[in-house]
């Protein structure tokens, strides 16, 4: 299914972006109340995600692999810890509406405005992402392109067909008084799990 | 007219709902202070409402060839497209697809199309069961409502409101906590979202290039509407068209910005083509492709695509800043417009939509201070669009009887009018106190209760220019004096003013006797015919009179002026002439200004009064002046404190402020407390017709504040000689 990632990866923009850019990124996902873990290799990455769990005591999982999170050993940390942890497609589908927490991988972040970048082409990834309260993503730090103009050089020479988006902070309305209310219809808490070292046999 | 006494009567009902004020008020105060917070990072403003503006442009301006290649890529890919010329193809596509595949619920993300043509009880009445998701619509279709805002449906409702409709729908006490209600919502719509058979969509725009829709939403109710449903159906407008997907992020960069003052919205979607979905088949879940139907609606937008002018509608992303900072909007919220789209941009998107009988009800509204112009991301004329919009109803349709006697038979014919001014000037008396009039009787007395009316002058400035007019040797140019009707009939002392001033600058200064009304009462009503008469009759008055310059000292009467050339450039004898008198026309405030420079006069000195200066509209946001009057005050020697908000209208707009004295009212009423807490003694400004609406809101509400003309104080810094 994932065509569609390796073909944005070919036209991701090498020189204008970095983790350089990381900290804007993090300033603006944080102003947006996402959460941030910048981590330096896949065991710390683990960590940061096990404190995760175990801060909303997390029963079961929904996850959608990505090579971040296979580096990790995530799925098996989890099932160590006695949560139960859904992978397929039919199983995500059952389960996704009562899970506590979804976890998955995305492309890339924009530092103008803290959003990521995924590609939710298929199901697994969108019922992961928009269902259980919490969602966790995992981003290569280094994958951060300056603005909405740049991710869209990026999306215009990837995108054909499918289903894409930017995810900036947890679900939001104001639709009450203007008094700004987190997790409406999607997670009430959105964390971004970055990660430095690049997983063993390719790019992230 | 019936519709005219309605409307009035709801613009009272929205004066007296205290929730509705105080949230509109509240947020006009926060909005402007957002919208600049969330583009400080997003480079130069200007050139990003540029790139929007071009590339909606030159999408217009090919819409068909760019409506054809989305629908061949869309289905290329998949998508089935109705292309729906009304909103009852529209329906009837529907509610037949519906049928075909046994779809009973929908659930929905928001679509202002389908609000405009009432999608939802059309289906109501075919057994379909359609519910709103966005937390707004759906607390607003709970409601039996509209909503009042394009971005925030239900602004105008409190929480204690909210969470009656809330108890009453889910049958159980639901207190008025915010927090609460949202998860109440979450809870009860969750259930819609997993058990629905349907899912439509509006779309933020559509691409060409690869039939994909995009969605901007903040809950992620649209994600949940795309992605669960075995069948997705799009709502989409012709105008929400573009043809590339880098396009998409011309639009982005401003859209949530502007909107709500997001750097981006907590989802931005685009899906293209159908996209897998899992069903439940015989207990066990499998993916399948959905069906995905994309319906472009037409209902008035092609028509207006192929229009000279009114093409400029394709500009508008829907981000509703323009209603919030249009200084009527903010008082009376979106209801009153009627139809869906409030505001400037509401009034002209219904006369499209809904025609010009709707139209005609609420284009009033808009004071054309041009506010909104200086906000939208498109950089849409809007109160320019509602004159053309006005002048082609009257093209068809007239205008009433009374005015249009008032404007044939008075206003152009100047010696009538000004014998008719005189004549007021007598029949005054009776409630004049001094310079203003204080009270009015019964039916009128509306219009003077928080704000006193200037009086006609006993002696207007014609009937005083051999007094004030010196003998000047070898003047440095011949100026003739366009006063207006007001500073002739109602500020003759201010005309004074300016003569001194100009005398002061070593130049000549005419008053030409056959001037009258600049024409702008009678073109603000679309009354073209009448206008161009008296355009030539000024045309005239001026320039036997052989000037150098044209000097005015209202921004109305300065435009007026120019817009001559325009006006009659189909007309082969004035048209020239009216050309060259437009070239000659100066503004008062910028010509002295220009003039005190040159002789090294502009420079700020002290001792002075404390002064604070309103912006009028027309002068800041059409004429571009707003350093040189200040520039002015303080070679006067005045100390300048600035006011907040200078530049909002005072409320009066020419007849504005006297037909909607309700609405007039509350608008003075803010620039009065403005003008308060800076302190000053005096209030400037270089309009007269704010002159009449700051002069009567300080008289009844604050009497120790003098109003003046900028050329009053300037004059009163010149030693007789």
């Amino acid at each position: 299914m994932n065509t569609d990632a390796e073909v944005w990866k070919r036209h991701f923009p090498t020189a204008t972006s970095g983790a350089h850019l990381f900290p804007e990124f993090e300033m603006r996902a944080k102003a947006v109340s996402g959460e941030v873990f910048r981590v330096p290799d896949a065991a710390e990455a683990r960590e940061t995600l096990i404190r995760l769990v175990d801060g909303v005591g997390a029963k079961k999982a929904v996850v959608v692999e990505s090579p971040l999170q296979e580096a990790a050993g995530i799925t098996e940390a989890l099932r160590s810890r006695g949560v139960t942890v859904y992978t397929e497609p039919a199983d995500i589908a059952a389960h996704a509406e009562t899970a506590d927490i979804g976890i998955s991988g995305v492309e890339f972040g924009i530092a103008e405005t803290g959003s990521v970048f995924q590609d939710g082409g298929a199901i697994a990834t969108r019922l992961v992402t928009i269902l259980p309260p919490l969602h966790v993503v995992f981003l290569p730090s280094a994958n951060i392109v300056p603005g909405i103009t740049e991710a869209f050089d990026i999306i215009s020479q990837s995108f054909d067909r499918g289903y894409v988006g930017f995810i900036t902070g947890p679900s939001r309305t104001a639709d009450i008084e203007r008094v700004l209310t987190i997790g409406v219809h999607g997670p009430s808490r959105f964390a971004i799990i970055a990660v430095d070292e690049t997983p063993k046999g390719g790019e992230a | 007219m019936e519709a005219g006494k309605n409307l009035r009567k709801e613009i009272s009902a929205k004066l007296k709902d205290e929730t509705l004020r105080d949230a509109l008020g509240r947020f006009s105060e926060a909005y402007p202070i957002a919208r600049a917070k969330a583009y400080e990072n997003a480079g130069d403003i200007e050139a990003l409402r540029d790139a929007l503006r071009q590339m909606k442009i030159d999408t217009v301006a090919q819409i068909e060839e760019v409506a054809d290649r989305f629908e061949a890529e869309a289905t290329k890919r998949g998508a089935k497209v109705f292309r729906a010329k009304t909103g009852d193809d529209l329906k009837e596509y529907l509610v037949d697809l519906c049928r075909k595949r046994d779809v009973k619920k929908i659930v929905k993300s928001k679509s202002m199309a389908a609000e405009e043509i009432h999608l939802n009880p059309y289906l109501e009445a075919a057994g379909i069961t359609a519910t709103e998701t966005d937390l707004g619509e759906w607390i607003v279709a709970l409601a039996g409502q509209r909503p009042s805002h394009m971005v925030m449906p239900a602004i105008h409702l409190s929480r204690f409101q909210i969470a009656e409709y809330f108890s009453k729908e889910l049958k159980e006490e639901i207190p008025p906590d915010i927090a609460f209600m949202v998860q109440a919502a979450r809870k009860e719509l969750r259930e819609k979202f997993l058990r629905a058979d349907m899912g439509i969509s509006g779309a933020n725009f559509g691409i060409a290039e690869n039939g994909a829709i995009g969605l901007v939403t903040n809950e992620g109710n649209a994600r949940m509407v795309t992605t669960l449903p075995r069948i997705h159906v799009v709502i989409i407008g012709y105008e929400k068209l573009i043809p590339t997907i880098k396009d998409a992020a011309t639009i982005l960069k401003v859209l949530p910005r502007s909107a709500t003052a997001q750097l981006m919205t907590s989802y931005m979607t685009m899906t293209s083509g159908p996209t897998p979905v899992m069903v439940k088949k015989n207990g066990k879940w499998a993916e399948e492709e959905k069906e995905l139907h994309i319906i472009l609606l037409d209902n008035g937008r092609l028509k207006a695509a192929r229009d000279d002018k009114f093409k400029e509608v394709y500009q508008c992303v829907r981000c509703a800043s323009c209603l919030n900072v249009c200084p009527v909007y903010t008082l009376i919220g979106g209801h009153v417009y009627g139809h869906i789209y409030a505001g400037g941009i509401g009034a002209i998107l219904t006369a499209f939509l809904h025609g010009m009988g709707e139209f005609e009800k609420f284009h009033e509204l808009c004071i054309g201070c041009r506010r909104c112009t200086t906000v939208c991301p498109g950089k849409i004329d809007i109160p320019g669009l509602i004159e053309e919009l006005r002048i082609r109803n009257v093209k068809e349709k007239g205008l009433p009887f009374v005015i249009r006697q008032l404007f044939e038979n008075v206003i152009s014919n100047r010696k009538l009018f000004h014998s008719l001014l005189r004549f007021a000037s007598v029949g005054q008396k009776p409630f004049q106190s001094g310079k203003l009039i204080r009270h009015l009787p019964l039916f009128l007395a509306g219009v003077a209760k928080d704000r006193s009316l200037p009086a006609i002058a006993a002696e207007p400035l014609r009937d005083r220019i051999g007094k004030i007019t010196k003998k000047i040797d070898k003047p440095v140019r011949r100026v003739a004096f366009f006063s207006g009707c007001t500073i002739d009939f109602v500020f003759p002392e201010t005309g004074e003013s300016i003569f001194k001033v100009l005398q002061d600058l070593n130049m000549e200064v005419l008053f030409p006797e056959g001037q009258s009304c600049c024409g702008k009462p009678v073109i603000a009503m679309g009354d073209v015919e009448t206008t161009k008469r008296i355009a030539i009759d000024n045309i005239k008055a001026l320039e036997e009179m052989n000037p150098d310059v044209i000097i005015a000292a209202c921004p109305t009467c300065t435009e007026s002026l120019r817009h001559y050339a325009e006006l009659l450039k189909e007309d082969p004898e004035w048209g020239p002439k009216a050309e060259a008198t437009a070239k000659k026309v100066r503004e008062f405030c910028s010509f002295v200004a220009e003039e005190y420079a040159k002789r090294g006069r502009l420079t700020k000195t002290a001792g002075g009064p404390k002064v604070t200066y309103h912006d009028s509209c027309h002068l800041k946001r059409v004429l571009g002046i707003d350093k040189e009057p200040r520039q002015l005050l303080e070679a006067a020697g005045c100390e300048l404190v600035e006011m907040k908000d200078a530049d909002k209208c005072c409320g009066m707009s020419g007849l504005f402020g006297v037909k909607y004295a309700e609405l007039s009212m509350p608008i003075l009423e803010q620039k009065i407390n403005n003008i308060r807490d800076t302190g000053a003694e005096i209030a400037a400004c270089a309009c007269s017709g704010c002159m009449v609406q700051l002069q009567g809101g300080l008289d009844k509400q604050l009497p120790g504040v003098r109003m003046k003309h900028v050329a009053d104080i300037l004059a009163e810094q010149i030693k007789e000689k």
